[in-house]
C-alpha cells in the first residue's frame, strides 16, 4: 500500500516536472506567459482604486483586505491551474476518448489525467499571490497561513473542477456547464462577501464553495479562528472524496456505456 | 459579398447545435451581472443619488449593455484561432481560395456568434427588468439607433481581435496581447462609464476603442439623443475602415513573410 | 494454453443522427435521432501464447472496440473476456501490467523527451525499479537499434523511429500481451519492412503474444500465421494464413502480352480482370479449368510474355470483405 502510494506520487511528480519542461522550451513564451499573467491580475486594482474612490468601505473590506483577497484568489487558482490544469480539461479528455491512454496505466486515472499538463500562466497567478501578501505587509505566521490556505484552496478549487468535469460522463454537453461553473468561482471570489446577501451567502458557503476558498481565509488572516481553520479542513477532505467517488461513478460508466460519438 | 453570407449563414446553422450551451453560458453572464448589481447596490445607500451623472438604474443598464457586447463575442476562442491558423500555417490553404481571409474570418466569426447575441440580448433585458423593474426611455429611434451602434461594436470589436490574432505572424504568440487588450477593456471599458476616469484620461478613453465598442452604444441605450447618436455611429464607421484596413496591412505583410519562409 | 480467451462477445452504441439542412439543425434540438450500431456482435476467438494474431476488417468493422474491450478500457454487453485468466472488466489495474499497447495513431510518448527520459517514465509508470528499467532498456535497446538516437528528443526523430520507440516504452514491463494498433501507418515501405523484421525478432526473444491490427497486408503476411477477420462486428474468417491463401489457391491470375488479339469471352471458369487488346489479364478457376487448358485458349505461339501468379492476399481479404457485403 505504502509503495503503491510512493510510485504513484512519483509518477505524478514526473507528470508535472515533464510538463513543465515542455512549457519552458520557448523560454520567451514561458516569461511573457507568467508576467501578462500578473499584469492581468494587477489590471483589476484599477477597478477597486475607482470604486474606494466612491465609498471608504466595500462590502466591510479595506482597500488593503481586498487585495489580500486578490492574492488569495489569484493564489488558489494558481496552486490548482498549475498542478491540475488538465482538471479544467476532464470534460473534453473525458469526450474526445483521451481516458483511453490512462486506462491501459496500472495508476490512478484520475490523478494521471489531471496532472498530465501544467499551465504556465499560473505561475504568474502564484507570483502575483506572493506579491499580494507583501502589498499587504503580512507577519511571518500570517505568510506560512496564507501560503497553507493557497495550497488549501487550490484542491478544493481542483475537486470542484473535477466534480463539474466529471458530469461529462452522463451529460453530452457537460464542458459548458464545467466552464460555467468554474468561471463562476472566479467571479466571485474576488468581491468581497459584504456585498452578497441573504440565500446567495449561503451557496456561496456551501455548494459554490468561494467562502472556503476565499473569505474564510481572509478572515482568519485577519483574526485566527481554530473552529474556522478545522472546518475549512474538513470541507477539502470531503471536497476530495466526494470527487473522487463521482469521477469513479463515471468512469464504471464511460466503459459500460453506450452512447459515444467517436467510439466505433 | 454573397460567398461571405453563405459562409455567415454556415456558421450560424452549425452554431444551432449549440443553443444548449449558450444557455448555459449565459448563466456565467448573469453571475457577473448580479455580482455588480449587488455591488452597486451596496455602493448606491440612495437609488436616486447620482455618482458621477448616472443613478443606479442607468449604472446596472449601462454595465448589462457593455457585457452583451463583450460577452457574446467570445473573443478568446476567436483570437487563439487565429493564432493557430497562423502557427500551424493552416492560413496558407486559405491563400489559394478565392476569397479574402479578413473577410472569411470576420463573416464566419459573426455567423458562429449571432444566435449567442440574439439570446443574451433578449435575456440580459429579462435580467436587467427583474432586477431593476424598469427599462430606460425607448424608443423607435432609440432602438434603431442602438441597434446599428451595437452591430457596429461587435464588427469593430470583432476586426480588432482578429488584428491582434495576426500579430502571430510576428511573434510567436499573440495570445498574452490578447489578455492584456481583454483586460482593458474588460476593466476600463465594461465596468465603469467614462465619467468614472480622472479627468486627465477621460480624452484618451474617448479616442480609444472603448469608445466605439463600449461607451457609445451603452450610453445611447442609457441616455438616448438621436444626434449624439449620429456623432457615435460615424465615429464608429470612420474606426472600421481604420481597423480594417490595419488588418488588411498585417496580413499582406504576414503572407509575404510566410511565402519568404516557405510556409 | 490460450492467453486470450474471447466468448460471445457484444456490444451496441447509440449513435445521434442529425437531418440536413436549417430545418434539420433545429430539429435535432428538440428531437435527437439515435440509430443503434451493432459494433461487436457475438465474436468468439482465442490466442495462444506466443501467437502473432492478425486481427483485420474495413473501417468501422469493429477492431478498435473489440481492443477496447480486451484492455479493460470499455465494458462488453454481454460475452466474456479471459486476458491471461483475468478479468479486464474487473482487474484493469492488474491487467494493466502484464499488456502492453502501441496505438500507431495516438503517440504515448512526450515529445520534448528524449527516447531514454520516456523509457524511464514508463519505467516508473509500472513501478520497475531503477537498475531494472535501465537494464530494460539497454536490452529493448539493442533489440530494436535504437542506439543512434536513444538521447534525441522525440520530436526531432522520424516516423518510423518514434514507432519503434512507442513499441520499446510499450515493452519496457515485460509484457505477456503486446496490442499493436495500425503499427506501421503513415510509414514508408522500407521502414515498415524494418519493424516488421523487429516486431519478429522481440515476439521470438520474449515470446511475446501480439495482437495485431492493420490495414497493411504486408504487415499480416509477414507477420501473423493466423488471421481473425472482422466485418459489420461479426467474426468472419477465424483460420491460419495458409488455409486463407490455399482456398484461394484455386484461382491464378494469368498475365499475358500477346501478339495477336484472343477473345476469352464466355468461356466456362476464365473471367476476365483487363483485356487491352494485346495485354490481357485473367483470373483462371482451376476447379473448372485447368491452366494448360486456359493456355491452350491464348495459344502458345501467340504469346509473348507470360506470368501466372496466386492470387494477392490484398485481394482475397477485399473478396471477403465484398462477400459479407452481398
Amino acid at each position: 500500500m505504502l509503495t503503491a502510494v510512493k510510485n504513484q506520487g512519483k509518477v505524478t511528480l514526473l507528470n508535472i516536472k515533464y510538463a513543465l519542461m515542455r512549457e519552458m522550451l520557448n523560454k520567451t513564451t514561458f516569461i511573457t506567459n507568467i508576467v501578462f499573467m500578473i499584469l492581468n491580475n494587477a489590471s483589476f486594482i484599477i477597478q477597486w482604486i475607482i470604486l474606494y474612490s466612491i465609498k471608504d468601505s466595500v462590502g466591510g473590506y479595506t482597500f488593503k483586505e481586498v487585495m489580500l483577497l486578490w492574492g488569495i484568489a489569484a493564489g488558489t487558482y494558481g496552486v490548482s491551474h498549475f498542478f491540475f490544469e488538465k482538471a479544467y480539461f476532464l470534460s473534453d479528455t473525458i469526450t474526445e476518448g483521451k481516458l483511453d491512454v490512462f486506462l491501459v496505466q496500472p495508476k490512478n486515472v484520475l490523478l494521471s489525467a489531471i496532472t498530465s499538463d501544467v499551465k504556465t500562466s499560473a505561475l504568474g497567478d502564484m507570483l502575483y499571490g506572493l506579491i499580494m501578501c507583501l502589498v499587504a505587509n503580512l507577519t511571518l505566521l500570517q505568510l506560512f497561513l496564507f501560503l497553507f490556505f493557497c495550497i488549501m484552496g487550490g484542491i478544493i478549487l481542483t475537486s470542484f473542477a473535477v466534480i463539474l468535469g466529471s458530469l461529462s460522463f452522463w451529460i453530452q454537453k457537460a464542458d459548458m456547464v464545467a466552464e460555467t461553473g468554474n468561471g463562476l468561482m472566479t467571479n466571485f471570489a474576488t468581491y468581497p462577501d459584504g456585498i452578497f446577501k441573504g440565500a446567495v451567502k449561503v451557496l456561496l458557503f456551501t455548494i459554490v464553495p468561494v467562502g472556503m476558498v476565499n473569505y474564510i481565509p481572509i478572515k482568519l488572516l485577519v483574526s485566527f479562528r481554530l473552529d474556522l481553520f478545522l472546518g475549512i479542513i474538513l470541507f477539502m477532505i470531503l471536497g476530495i472524496i466526494i470527487a473522487y467517488f463521482i469521477f469513479y461513478r463515471g468512469l464504471k460508466r464511460y466503459s459500460s456505456s453506450n452512447l459515444m460519438n467517436a467510439r466505433i | 459579398m454573397r460567398k461571405y453570407l453563405f459562409i455567415l449563414k454556415s456558421e450560424f446553422m452549425s452554431s444551432l447545435q449549440y443553443v444548449f450551451n449558450i444557455l448555459f453560458g449565459f448563466i456565467g453572464y448573469a453571475v457577473i451581472l448580479f455580482v455588480f448589481f449587488q455591488l452597486w447596490q451596496y455602493l448606491y445607500s440612495d437609488p436616486n443619488e447620482l455618482i458621477n451623472g448616472y443613478t443606479m438604474n442607468e449604472m446596472v443598464w449601462y454595465i448589462i449593455v457593455t457585457e452583451i457586447l463583450w460577452s457574446s463575442l467570445g473573443g478568446r476562442k476567436f483570437c487563439t484561432k487565429i493564432c493557430n491558423d497562423i502557427k500551424s500555417g493552416n492560413i496558407a490553404y486559405n491563400l489559394c481560395k478565392p476569397y479574402s481571409y479578413i473577410g472569411y474570418a470576420l463573416s464566419s466569426h459573426l455567423g458562429s456568434i449571432i444566435i449567442k447575441t440574439v439570446i443574451y440580448i433578449l435575456l440580459g433585458m429579462v435580467m436587467g427588468f427583474i432586477f431593476l423593474g424598469e427599462f430606460p426611455a425607448i424608443s423607435i429611434s432609440s432602438i434603431i439607433v442602438v441597434s446599428i451602434s451595437s452591430l457596429l461594436a461587435l464588427v469593430i470589436s470583432t476586426l480588432l481581435i482578429l488584428m491582434i490574432g495576426l500579430f502571430s505572424f510576428k511573434i510567436e504568440d499573440a495570445q498574452p496581447f490578447y489578455w492584456l487588450y481583454s483586460k482593458f477593456i474588460l476593466i476600463i471599458g465594461t465596468l465603469f462609464p467614462i465619467e468614472f476616469f480622472p479627468e486627465i484620461v477621460r480624452p484618451i478613453l474617448g479616442y480609444s476603442p472603448i469608445f466605439a465598442i463600449c461607451y457609445g452604444p451603452a450610453k445611447l441605450f442609457v441616455h438616448f439623443d438621436f444626434f449624439y447618436g449620429l456623432q457615435v455611429i460615424g465615429i464608429q464607421i470612420l474606426y472600421l475602415i481604420i481597423v480594417y484596413f490595419l488588418c488588411l496591412c498585417l496580413y499582406k505583410k504576414g503572407v509575404k513573410k510566410l511565402n519568404v519562409n516557405g510556409g | 494454453m490460450s492467453v486470450i480467451e474471447v466468448k460471445n462477445l457484444c456490444k451496441t452504441f447509440r449513435v445521434k443522427k442529425k437531418e440536413k439542412g436549417l430545418k434539420g439543425s433545429f430539429k435535432s434540438l428538440w428531437q435527437p435521432n439515435y440509430k443503434k450500431v451493432e459494433a461487436v456482435q457475438n465474436i468468439s476467438f482465442e490466442v495462444e501464447k506466443g501467437e502473432m494474431i492478425a486481427f483485420i476488417g474495413p473501417n468501422g468493422a469493429g477492431k478498435s472496440t473489440t481492443i477496447k474491450m480486451l484492455t479493460g478500457i470499455l465494458y462488453p454487453d454481454s460475452g466474456s473476456v479471459s486476458i491471461l485468466g483475468l478479468d479486464p472488466k474487473k482487474d484493469r489495474k492488474k491487467l494493466a501490467y502484464e499488456i502492453g499497447t502501441v496505438f500507431g495513431q495516438k503517440e504515448q510518448l512526450w515529445t520534448h523527451l528524449t527516447p531514454y527520459d520516456n523509457f524511464k517514465f514508463f519505467g516508473a509508470i509500472y513501478d520497475i525499479p531503477e537498475k531494472a528499467v535501465e537494464k530494460k532498456i539497454e536490452e529493448l535497446g539493442t533489440l530494436f537499434e535504437l542506439e543512434q538516437f536513444i538521447n534525441t528528443p522525440v520530436r526531432n526523430l522520424s516516423l518510423g523511429e518514434r514507432i519503434r520507440c512507442e513499441i520499446v516504452a510499450s515493452l519496457i514491463h515485460n509484457p505477456k500481451i503486446l496490442f499493436l494498433d495500425e503499427p506501421t501507418i503513415g510509414l514508408d515501405p522500407v521502414v515498415k519492412e524494418n519493424i516488421r523484421a523487429l516486431i519478429k525478432r522481440m515476439n521470438k526473444e520474449y515470446k511475446t503474444t501480439v495482437f495485431l491490427t492493420s490495414h497493411d497486408v504486408g504487415d499480416i503476411e509477414k507477420l501473423c500465421k493466423r488471421v481473425v477477420i472482422v466485418n459489420h462486428g461479426k467474426l468472419v474468417l477465424d483460420d491460419s494464413m495458409e488455409n486463407l491463401k490455399y482456398h484461394y489457391l484455386n484461382k491464378k491470375i494469368v498475365e499475358a502480352k500477346m501478339k495477336e488479339k484472343v477473345n476469352l469471352e464466355g468461356e466456362d471458369g476464365i473471367s476476365i480482370l483487363k483485356d487491352k487488346g494485346y495485354n490481357l489479364k485473367i483470373e483462371v478457376d482451376t476447379k473448372k479449368k485447368t491452366v494448360a487448358d486456359a493456355l491452350k485458349l491464348l495459344n502458345p505461339d501467340n504469346i509473348v510474355d507470360i506470368n501466372i501468379s496466386n492470387m494477392p492476399l490484398e485481394d482475397i481479404i477485399s473478396t471477403i470483405y465484398q462477400g459479407e457485403d452481398k
